[in-house]
C-alpha cells in the first residue's frame, strides 16, 4: 500500500510530463479503441456461424445485383419452413430535393415486406420487447398505408423531418417513378441510423402504373430485385438450399448463387481489404509502438533525474527488484488508468452522445464502441506501459550505490 | 577474566581497485582497520584516499576485490547485492552530505520508508519514526516537504532515517559538508548526543577538523592505506 502511494506520488511528481504523456496515451487508446471497434464489428459479421444462419440470394456475376422480381415467388419454395423465413430487398433511391442535390437531401430506402422489418432483418429482429412492438405498429402502420416509410433518425435529423410529415422523392434509380412518403415512425438508434424502410407493394404498383401508361416495361422492370434473405438453422439446411438454388431450374435468366450473410459481406468488403488490412497490420502496430515510446521517453527521463534517489532507497535496503516494481508501476499505475478513461470516455461519447462513428461502408453506417473495449482500454495502457518501462526499469534496478554518490561527490 | 568483546566492525586485509580500460587504479590497498562497539571514528584523508570507499565497503554499499569485512557477527564481504540491501535495512544508518532525502515525500515519510522493509504495523511505524523525529528536535516539521526544511532541518531528517530502524552501526559522510557552521556544530551535538544515549557506534568520513575532533579516534588515510591514527 506504502509503495502504491510512493508511485502516486511519483506520478504526481512531475505535473507537466505527467499530464503531457496521459493526453498522448489517451489519445492514442482512443484511436486504437475505435480501429479495433470497427474491425471487431466486421470481423463479427465475417464469420462464419453454424447455427441461425442468415443466407443471401444475389445475382451470381454482378455487383450491383439486380434479379428480376418474379425470382421472389420460386425463391420462396426454397426458404426453410416457408415464406416467413425470406425477405426481398430492392433498393429505391432518390433526392428530396431535385434542384440541388445534396447529401442531405438524399433519400435512399429498402423496400421490404414490411412485416419482416422485425422478424428478419439483423439486430432489429433481436429487440428487446417494447422497441419491438414499436416495430410491430410501425410495420402494421406501413401494410395499412404503402406510402407510410420507416427512418432511422439520424437520416430523419438530415432530411429536417419529423414523424407525420410527408415528402416528395425524385427518383434516379428509378426514372420516372417518383414517389410521395409519409413518415411513420423511426427505426432504433445504431445500425439503420441513416437507413429507411418501404413498403415494396407501394413501389412495385407503381413500376405497374408506369408500364400502363408508357405502354412499356420500365427499364427496371427486369432489375428490381437485389437481394433475398434466408434464415436458415443450420449449416446442412443452408447447404441444400444453397445446392438447389444455384442448380435449379428457376434462375436461368440471370445466375443467381445464395451464400451466408458473412460471406456476402466478406465479398462486399474485398473492395476495401487494403484498407482493412492496412488498419489491422500497419496502423495499430504503429500505433501501439509510437505509444511505447511515448511512455519509454517519459519513463526514462524520469529515472535519469532520479537515479540518487534510487541509488539512496538502495541504501536504505530497497532491494533491485522492488525499485524495478516502484518503476514499472508508475508506468503502469499512469497507462492503466489513462487507457481506462480514454476507452471508457469514448465508450460512453461515441455510443450514448454522437450515437456511433460515421464509416459508412456496406449496410454499416455508423460503428459503436465495442463493449469489450472497457477492458482494452486499461489492457493497452498496461501493455505498451509495461513494453514502454521496461527498460528504463531495469537501468534503474541496477543503479550502482557507489557510482552515484561519487559523481555526487 | 576480562570483559572481551570483540570489536563491532573488523576490516582484514581489504583491497579496492577498478580498472579502466587495461589499466588497474588501486583505491585500498590492504586495509585493516577496527572498530569497537559504541566507538565514535572518524576518518580522514585528502581527497581520493579511499576513505569514502571505505565506509560504502563497512556500509555494505559495494564489495572489496579482495579481503573480508565483518560487522558483528556477519561478513558481509561475501554478500551479494540483494542479501546486501537486506542487511543494510536492519544494520546500517547511513547519513549524507547532501542529505538525499526524497522530495515527494513528508519529513515523516521519508523517516518512515526504511521501516516500510520491515515486519512492522502501521502503528509501530508511526511510533518509531514519531521517536526518532523527536530525538533530532522536529516532531513539529514532520509534515514538511524536504524543500520547506533549512539545509540543517533537512540534515537532521537525514538522521532521523539513519536512526529509525535502530542499526548496529551509522556511517555518515561529510554530514557537516553542505552546512554553515552554526548548523553543523548542531549536527556534531546531535551525532554525539546520539552516540552517548543509545550508545550507537558512529564512522564518519569528514574533511573538518572540526568534526572529527568528535571522535574517540581519528584514522588517517593515504593511497588507500592507513597511515596514522589519533586518539
Amino acid at each position: 500500500m506504502k509503495l502504491l502511494l510512493m508511485m502516486l506520488k511519483n506520478v504526481r511528481r512531475n505535473l507537466i510530463r505527467t499530464i503531457l504523456t496521459a493526453i498522448g496515451t489517451m489519445i492514442l487508446v482512443l484511436v486504437i479503441t475505435g480501429i479495433w471497434s470497427v474491425l471487431e464489428f466486421l470481423d463479427n459479421a465475417t464469420s462464419e456461424k453454424s447455427q441461425n444462419i442468415k443466407g443471401i440470394v444475389t445475382e451470381r456475376w454482378q455487383i450491383p445485383s439486380q434479379m428480376p422480381m418474379s425470382y421472389a415467388r420460386p425463391l420462396e419454395d426454397y426458404s426453410w419452413q416457408g415464406p416467413d423465413n425470406l425477405m426481398t430487398w430492392q433498393f429505391y433511391g432518390g433526392t428530396t430535393d431535385p434542384a440541388k442535390r445534396t447529401f442531405d437531401s438524399v433519400f435512399f430506402a429498402i423496400a421490404l415486406e414490411p412485416r419482416k422489418i422485425h422478424t428478419m432483418m439483423d439486430e432489429l429482429d433481436t429487440l428487446p420487447p417494447a422497441e419491438k412492438q414499436n416495430l410491430v405498429d410501425i410495420a402494421e402502420k406501413m401494410t395499412l398505408k404503402r406510402e407510410g416509410v420507416v427512418v432511422g433518425p439520424g437520416r430523419l435529423k438530415l432530411l429536417k423531418k419529423q414523424v407525420g410529415d410527408r415528402f416528395k422523392v425524385t427518383s434516379f434509380n428509378y426514372r420516372g417513378i417518383d414517389l410521395e412518403f409519409e413518415i411513420v415512425g423511426t427505426f432504433p438508434e445504431g445500425r439503420y441510423d441513416l437507413s429507411a424502410a418501404m413498403n415494396r407493394d407501394y413501389l412495385n404498383d407503381a413500376m405497374d402504373a408506369w408500364t400502363k401508361k408508357a405502354g412499356k416495361p420500365h427499364p427496371m422492370a427486369r432489375k428490381t430485385l437485389n437481394l433475398v434473405w434466408f434464415k436458415f438453422p443450420d449449416a446442412t439446411v443452408f447447404n441444400d438450399a444453397a445446392d438447389k438454388i444455384m442448380n435449379g431450374p428457376d434462375f436461368k435468366e440471370v445466375p443467381v448463387k445464395l451464400e451466408t450473410a458473412s460471406s456476402g459481406i466478406a465479398n462486399f468488403l474485398e473492395a476495401y481489404r487494403d484498407l482493412l488490412w492496412g488498419m489491422r497490420w500497419l496502423l495499430c502496430p504503429a500505433i501501439l509502438v509510437t505509444l511505447s515510446m511515448v511512455v519509454a521517453n517519459a519513463i526514462s527521463i524520469s529515472v535519469r533525474e532520479r537515479r540518487q534517489e534510487l541509488a539512496v532507497m538502495k541504501v536504505l535496503g530497497f532491494v533491485p527488484r522492488q525499485i524495478l516494481i516502484l518503476v514499472l508501476g508508475e508506468a503502469l499505475l499512469l497507462g492503466i488508468f489513462c487507457g481506462g478513461i480514454s476507452s471508457s470516455g469514448a465508450y460512453y461519447l461515441v455510443n450514448k452522445v454522437f450515437g456511433g462513428i460515421p464509416f459508412p461502408i456496406a449496410f454499416f453506417g455508423a460503428f459503436k464502441i465495442s463493449t469489450h473495449a472497457l477492458w482494452w482500454g486499461p489492457a493497452i495502457g498496461a501493455t505498451t506501459a509495461f513494453l514502454g518501462s521496461v527498460v528504463p526499469a531495469w537501468s534503474a534496478r541496477t543503479v550502482k550505490v557507489s557510482e552515484v554518490f561519487s559523481k555526487v561527490a | 577474566m576480562p570483559d572481551f568483546k570483540p570489536p563491532i566492525v573488523q576490516v582484514d586485509q581489504v583491497h579496492k581497485y577498478f580498472k579502466r580500460g587495461g589499466e588497474r587504479l588501486d583505491v585500498l590497498s590492504g586495509l585493516s582497520l577496527n572498530v569497537q562497539e559504541g566507538e565514535f571514528v572518524a576518518l580522514m584523508g585528502p581527497s581520493g584516499s579511499g576513505k569514502t570507499t571505505l565506509l560504502n565497503l563497512i556500509a555494505g554499499l559495494d564489495t572489496p576485490s579482495e579481503g573480508t569485512i565483518r560487522i558483528g557477527d556477519q561478513v558481509i564481504s561475501s554478500m551479494s547485492e540483494t542479501q546486501l540491501a537486506k542487511w543494510r535495512t536492519r544494520n546500517i544508518g547511513f547519513v549524507f552530505q547532501f542529505y538525499h532525502l526524497l522530495p515527494v515525500l513528508t519529513a515523516f515519510e521519508n523517516v518512515e520508508l526504511p521501516m516500510l522493509l520491515l515486519p512492522l504495523s502501521a502503528a509501530q511505524r508511526k511510533q518509531q519514526a514519531l521517536n526518532a523525529l523527536q530525538l533530532v528536535g522536529l516532531e513539529h516539521r514532520m509534515q514538511h516537504r524536504p524543500g520547506q526544511l533549512s539545509g540543517g532541518q533537512q540534515q537532521r531528517v537525514g538522521i532521523a532515517r539513519a536512526i529509525v530502524t535502530d542499526p548496529t552501526l551509522i556511517v555518515a559522510d561529510e554530514p557537516t559538508g553542505d552546512l554553515d557552521a552554526k548548523s553543523a556544530v548542531e549536527i556534531l551535538d546531535l551525532l554525539c548526543e546520539i552516540r552517548r544515549t543509545l550508545n550507537k557506534t558512529i564512522v564518519l568520513v569528514t574533511h573538518d577538523p572540526r568534526a572529527a575532533d568528535r571522535a574517540d579516534r581519528i584514522l588517517h588515510l593515504e593511497k588507500g592505506k592507513l597511515v596514522s591514527e589519533t586518539t
